[in-house]
């Protein structure tokens, strides 16, 4: 049994939402993030996000296969999961994620399915037998790759990547509406949350890239761009400034307003949250990475690169750290102060086996980069060394890119 | 457009597993969901029908034990109803007709719920100072002994 | 749609599910399209599908508590839980003991009451002491059907909030959502539960156990419908109370001298 400092309405003692809805954001947020990096290049032709551009969109890929499955994992009742699709009452803002969900898929399923068409092609092409069938399932039997036919992908890519922007921030945003609208909850209820939920997720995408960009460079023996890696980090820079400067403005207005939940709220800071959020969430994962980032965006151009890529690489870390103290501390925080708004329930342990434990958790966050692991080895990430590494101008699909926006 | 083949052929695609999904979707409704609002109407009446009848009231202990429901009516414990002390009706006659002897509630504990005095009580309700009740502390003695449950006096 | 709870559109309502299941909502013709609609023949004869002679279009509950009134002795926790078997540390309704002083409030409810209150010492000088029974408002806006994701929890048109066990998915969004803190997670069924107004017996012509076993009528249920329902008169003609009336809710359980504490 929980103990309970103060009062608490005697059902509210218990955390109903586990370690698997802290997951469920924070997973969920590195399919909006690493989007957002992906479309800088697709839609804004920032074209110093070209070696992360596919890494990006891949692993958003994988991070969305996985991103519904905390929700599962979570239900009392899982095999009704389906309900949420089949009898969806639209006025829950977790119906309407079921939708936006599979909006959102479909979305970034054709866009994979256009920037690597040309690989799916090449494949077929190169190998036999079931392989082949295989890809050639995948290329749905034609295998123009004509220059028209390559104009016309780029021309899908640029309009899904326009829908897919909305959708990406639609949908992380409405992760934060799921919270930020439950009016029973001080700790909860602010319409600053999607907005909160949509920057900590560029913040976390941006993070992750930075940290999965050194390691993939690594593995596929290519160089790591430093144009890229610095323009990484100031975007990185600019969305952690924003996070975090909304992440207080919250709190100073709740305290200068002197709300009636700020007692509760202040003590639940400085008591049962004082490790998650001023230790974590605020120092080492928000003003250390802060300074970080600054050396590496203001001192750029006297830093060697290894330098820059460390203080960029740390940084990176630590942010996703503050990221997952964010959704900890807003999940959790929120169950451990009684809805009475008079007493506070003893720290959340989750369990370490078991469907919503700690094992599960790590297994959802490692799935993710498995699946970017199988996605390199059937269709490949980058694209093959032989079109053109990173230096010279790229085969077909940059050239045509570029192409078309010299008027 | 002559090279739009591959474009075509995913919107067909597409457009039939979208078609696919609102099928099956249609198939799996449960029937009476939405009649009514955006729930499942047929649940009222399971609600309605799920669970016994369990505390059936005064009047209901009445119709067997008329004499001592008629002492408690006439007495300052006319309020409260039998079953706080014996035990809900539907443990006392079973489902089948069947008559059970239901355990009754004689304890000190009982009547200490109502009667121990406390600043939270109203002030006119009749409460016991249980260390200065007629000879000294009776914390934990039988209070049956001096007083009736069906026609209490002070 | 959300104004139309009474069955206004009901025929319609079949009629269009049954087009889904048909014909995926496109190709139906008109023919079978008022064949349909002409052989529905509404819900008029059994309100309530397979719910007998109750017809809950004549009743609208409410629920009445007078804090002045409350003993605290926790009958009515006992009663709902031997009522609706509720599991041990889940509470359908409990009963909070208030000790308030000029500056400082002591607020407990041990096992929600249910075994009475053991005397307390609070550390402050309490000017007043009261009970207060609480149980699940079914609010007439209620915050915790709108987040349902599959619409397993409503509001019946005689005013009670009920969930649907059979099709609750378990995801505790409608226990975040209460402001009370009326619903818990059934540690056996990992569905949603809460305080029915004990809808078994409310529609069987009986009062909720909780007040059948009141001693002292600090609880109270009524018809809202009913003319000279004794509920109904001082609900609108005495000065009630809800809790938590900034938010909206608009609580079908109402209070009458309610302390400032209490939320």
């Amino acid at each position: 049994m929980p103990e309970i400092t103060g009062f608490s309405f005697p059902n509210d003692i218990h955390v109903t939402w586990s370690l698997m809805i802290v997951m469920y954001p924070y997973i969920t947020g590195f399919v909006a993030g690493s989007f957002i990096v992906t479309s800088l290049y697709h839609l804004f032709d920032r074209q110093e996000f070209k070696p992360v551009a596919r890494l990006a969109m891949a692993t958003s890929f994988a991070f969305l296969l996985v991103a519904s499955l905390p929700l599962q994992l979570h239900l009392g009742q899982p095999q009704r999961g389906p309900f949420v699709i089949i009898t969806p009452n639209f006025t829950s803002a977790m119906a309407g994620f079921g939708i936006l969900y599979s909006f959102y898929m479909l979305v970034l399923v054709l866009e994979l399915w256009f920037v690597w068409r040309q690989e799916i092609i090449d494949r077929a092409r190169r190998s036999r037998g079931m392989k082949r069938a295989f890809y050639a399932a995948l290329a749905l039997g034609t295998y123009d790759t004509s220059p028209e036919a390559i104009e016309i992908d780029h021309k899908a890519i640029k309009i899904l990547a326009g829908i897919g922007l909305p959708a990406a921030c639609m949908l992380h945003g409405y992760v934060g509406f799921i919270f930020g609208a439950i009016k029973a909850n001080p700790w909860w209820s602010t319409p600053l949350m999607p907005v909160i939920f949509l920057l900590s997720a560029a913040v976390s995408g941006i993070a992750l890239l930075i940290l999965l960009y050194q390691v993939y460079a690594k593995l596929d023996r290519r160089p790591v761009v430093s144009t890229c890696v610095s323009a990484l980090a100031s975007w990185l820079w600019f969305f952690l400034i924003l996070t975090i400067t909304l992440e207080e403005l919250e709190l100073i207005v709740m305290a200068y307003e002197k709300s009636e939940s700020w007692l509760i709220i202040s003590e639940l800071l400085t008591t049962r949250l004082s490790f998650s959020y001023v230790t974590m969430q605020m120092i080492i994962g928000g003003l250390i990475p802060l300074i970080l980032l600054a050396v590496v965006v203001l001192m750029n151009r006297y830093l060697h690169e290894k330098v820059r890529n460390t203080l960029a690489t740390v940084a990176a870390f630590l942010t996703l750290i503050q990221v997952f103290s964010m959704r900890w501390n807003i999940v959790i925080g929120g169950q451990l102060l009684s809805k009475s708004l008079r007493g506070l329930r003893s720290p959340y342990e989750p369990e370490m086996f078991g469907r919503e434990g700690v094992l599960m958790a790590i297994a959802l966050f490692v799935a993710p980069f498995v699946i970017l692991w199988v996605f390199d080895r059937v269709l490949g990430i980058e694209e093959p060394e032989g079109s053109g590494g990173h230096g010279n101008p790229p085969a077909a699909p940059a050239e045509a890119s570029a192409a078309s926006h010299v008027p | 457009m002559e090279h739009g083949k591959h474009v075509f052929r995913i919107v067909i695609l597409v457009a039939v597993i979208l078609v696919v999904v609102i099928l099956g979707r249609g198939l799996l409704i449960p029937k009476t969901y939405g009649l009514y609002g955006r729930y499942r109407a047929a649940n009222v009446a399971e609600q309605m029908n799920a669970r016994p009848v369990l505390h059936a009231g005064a009047a209901a202990c009445a119709e067997c034990h008329s004499e001592l429901a008629a002492k408690r009516t006439a007495g300052g414990h006319r309020n409260v109803s039998c079953e706080i002390c014996h035990a809900p009706l539907g443990a006392h006659v079973l489902a089948d007709g069947s008559v059970v002897k239901p355990p009754i509630d004689r304890s000190f504990t009982l009547c200490a719920r109502c009667h121990r005095k406390m600043a939270a009580r109203p002030a006119r309700f009749p409460q016991v100072d249980l260390d200065q009740h007629v000879n000294g502390p009776v914390e934990g003695k039988v209070c049956l002994q001096c007083h009736d449950p069906h026609s209490p006096k002070p | 749609m959300s104004d139309c709870h009474d069955g206004c559109n009901g025929s319609r309502r079949e009629f269009l599910s049954g087009t889904l299941k048909l014909a995926g909502g496109a190709v139906v013709t008109v023919i079978g399209a008022s064949a349909l609609a002409s052989s529905s023949s509404g819900p008029t004869s059994a309100p309530i599908p397979g719910g007998g002679e109750y017809d809950w279009n004549e009743h609208l509950w409410a629920y009445l508590v007078d804090t002045t009134k409350c003993i605290g002795c926790g009958s009515c926790a006992r009663a709902c839980k031997a009522e609706n078997a509720v599991p041990d540390g889940f509470f359908r309704t409990w009963i909070e003991r208030y000790a308030v002083g000029t500056d400082d409030s002591h607020v407990d409810s041990p096992n929600g009451g249910m075994d009475g209150f053991p005397p307390v010492q609070v550390g402050f000088v309490a000017n007043k002491s009261f009970f207060v029974p609480k149980i699940c408002n079914h609010c007439r806006a209620t915050p915790c059907t709108q987040v349902c994701p599959v619409g397993a929890s409503y509001r019946t048109k005689d005013g009670a909030v009920l969930v649907d066990a059979d099709s609750c998915i378990g995801c505790g969004y409608c226990v975040q959502a209460c402001p009370y803190g009326s619903r818990f997670i059934h540690p056996a069924t990992h569905t949603a539960s809460k305080c029915t107004w004990c809808y078994h017996r409310i529609t069987k012509g009986l009062k909720p156990a909780c007040v059948t076993v009141c001693p002292t009528q600090a609880r109270q249920f009524g018809d809202l419908k009913k003319d000279g329902d004794p509920v109904r008169a001082v609900v609108e003609h005495d000065r009630v109370q809800i809790l938590q009336g900034h938010l909206l809710t608009e609580p079908q359980c109402y209070y009458t001298h309610l302390d400032k504490e209490v939320r």
